[in-house]
């Protein structure tokens, strides 16, 4: 908990100080390198507005009042950059975890139940090529064949342009461009949900209150999920945690491949404009998310293994 | 097995990179965008730079910032777990709050801003990501010489008079071999990974050559045929890459970890 809270301080403060890190002052670090070209007075009233307020504690202020500054490309709030872009990778990457760890979790238990068929052996040899392969390569490939070639789904973006649908069309519409990018990361993530699953309910099996609940003659299904599956969800949850981190830099690169109109894109577009101010702020903003969801982790494991609790 | 052959490709190419390459990846003096021949095995791009040539130098950038980045984290991974297991008391609290903090911070989001704002050479990127990530290498290290530092011989060895170095160098160190190769094929492929992306991303000096940055050149020219001999080859050649340290770091941890040996 509490390191938490510390690391979303560094992580404020780094993004507070770095542009004061650069040679020159402030204002010239940050505008020189842009599209933006100042004339003297400008330039004079940016100074003076940033002398004015130079501490930490007021960068914290704007921080949390949503005052994060103007993007020099497009000339709009940062704020209002990100709260476009959000709800695109939000439906991107929590549908593709929430698919994945589901169907992970199942495909897991149930191979682990039928260790040593012909099925689960090829599953696992199958999945464990697929973990190898990163982001990038898929994308691209799904694109080369579902987009390029046979032309089944759309390319690129989130929606389809200027036109006027219904609401359900327009619910097809996002769907069909999601579904590419979602597929992509659900095969990024799925192996790893399910070959650890499969290795926690492999040891869980073998426990001694499965021989129980199997002498109390439970049904199979019922000991699988019941009794024995709750087990293996603990590891899945704590590996999601540890692994966030990495996953965001390959959500990045498979928005940016499909020209998602999430996060990643806007980061990827910030970056080749050097827009200084939109990249500190996109990552500021990606990094408390992550920080966030990893303490709101932090509680969830408490009511999946009650164990957890006691420990406190 | 396969891991292993593949990762001896691997190696190959990067030791004999700059002899097979047959052009200097920098000349820009080739047609543009012409298509394979005998001179230009994979062709040419757009701006004029032999693909072959720039595809080796690419493996060879990435392969090794994955090393550099790996070896670095690993070592202070070790330096740290060992003092935090063989000192215990505050400085293990200190390290180990210390390595807790930075396991919480997504390391990417650090790397983009320092390589945004500052365009740093690789190797202060790699050794920024090494100094992020050796937590998860400290903390493994430091569990496993917790319990080893317990053994009977290490009793016995004190017995005798060894100091703490000595027990150290001869004992811990050695015996916790197996989880150095773990965490290192680790750490490679983590940061061969981020080297892909951030050079995908353009957040890498643009002359220095990247697989990464050769997929995001060639996507652009997408709806020419370039596919096979532009942009395939280096997303084959990442994807063997990560691979190859996967299957390392998995039969690394079958051959060292006989609990999981069990579970396979």
């Amino acid at each position: 908990m509490l390191a938490y809270v510390l690391a979303a301080l560094v992580m404020m403060y780094v993004s507070y100080s770095v542009p004061r890190w650069l040679p020159g002052d402030f204002v010239t670090a940050m505008y020189s390198s842009s599209h933006v070209t100042l004339n003297a007075e400008q330039e004079a009233e940016l100074r003076a507005y940033y002398t004015e307020r130079p501490g930490f504690g007021r960068y914290l202020v704007d921080l949390f009042t949503l005052n994060w500054g103007y993007s020099f490309a497009f000339l709009t709030p940062i704020s209002e950059l990100i709260g476009e872009a959000l709800p695109w990778s939000l439906l991107l990457l929590g549908t593709a975890h929430l698919l994945s760890m589901i169907l992970g979790f199942l495909a897991g238990v149930e191979a682990a139940w039928r260790r040593g068929g012909l099925v689960e052996k090829a599953g696992v040899g199958s999945m464990t090529i697929l973990e190898g392969i990163p982001e990038i390569g898929t994308a691209v490939i799904l694109l080369l064949i579902f987009a390029l070639h046979l032309g089944w789904l759309p390319a690129a973006g989130g929606e389809t342009a200027y036109v006027e649908h219904s609401t359900g069309q327009w619910i097809l519409d996002v769907m069909g461009h999601v579904a590419l990018p979602l597929a992509t990361l659900c095969l990024a993530y799925f192996p790893g949900n399910f070959l650890l699953t499969r290795g926690s309910m492999v040891m869980v099996l073998k426990e001694q209150f499965i021989d129980t609940a199997r002498a109390k003659g439970l049904p199979p299904a019922r000991i699988r999920y019941a009794h024995a599956a709750r087990n293996a969800l603990l590891p899945m949850v704590t590996r999601f945690g540890l692994r966030i981190a990495f996953m965001v830099t390959g959500a990045l690169v498979v928005e940016t491949i499909y020209a998602y109109p999430g996060l990643g894109t806007l980061l990827f577009n910030a970056i080749s404009m050097r827009d200084l101010p939109l990249i500190q702020g996109i990552v500021l903003f990606s990094s408390l998310v992550v920080l966030f969801v990893n303490l709101a982790l932090e509680f969830a494991y408490g009511w999946i293994d009650p164990r957890v609790k006691h420990a406190f | 097995m396969t891991g292993a052959a593949l990762g001896l490709l691997l190696a190959f190419l990067v030791l004999a990179g700059p002899w097979l390459a047959r052009h200097d990846p920098h000349d820009m003096s080739f047609r543009p965008l012409s298509p394979p021949s005998s001179e230009h095995w994979l062709g040419v791009n757009d701006g004029g730079m032999d693909l072959f040539s720039e595809l080796l130098h690419g493996i060879r950038n990435t392969v090794i910032f994955g090393l550099l980045t790996g070896m670095t984290a690993l070592v202070i991974g070790v330096v740290i777990g060992l003092v935090s297991a063989w000192f215990g008391g505050v400085p293990d609290h200190f390290l180990m709050r210390l390595a807790e903090i930075l396991l919480a911070i997504p390391a990417v989001m650090i790397l983009i801003l320092v390589a945004a704002f500052f365009r740093p050479s690789p190797l202060i990127l790699s050794l920024i990501l090494a100094a992020l990530s050796w937590p998860t290498s400290a903390k493994a290290i430091r569990a496993q010489a917790l319990v080893v530092k317990e053994g009977v011989h290490i009793q016995a060895a004190r017995q005798m008079g060894a100091s703490g170095a000595y027990i150290i160098a001869r004992h811990l160190m050695p015996e916790l071999f197996p989880l150095y190769l773990i965490s290192f094929a680790a750490k490679a492929r983590m940061a061969m990974f981020m080297e892909a992306s951030l050079s995908f991303l353009g957040l890498f000096d643009p002359t220095r050559k990247s697989l990464g940055m050769m997929i995001s050149y060639a996507l652009k020219y997408y709806y020419l045929e370039i596919w096979w001999n532009w942009l395939i080859p280096p997303i084959l050649c990442l994807t063997l890459l990560i691979m190859a340290v996967t299957f390392l770091a998995v039969s690394l941890e079958k051959v060292f970890d006989p609990r999981l040996k069990e579970a396979w």
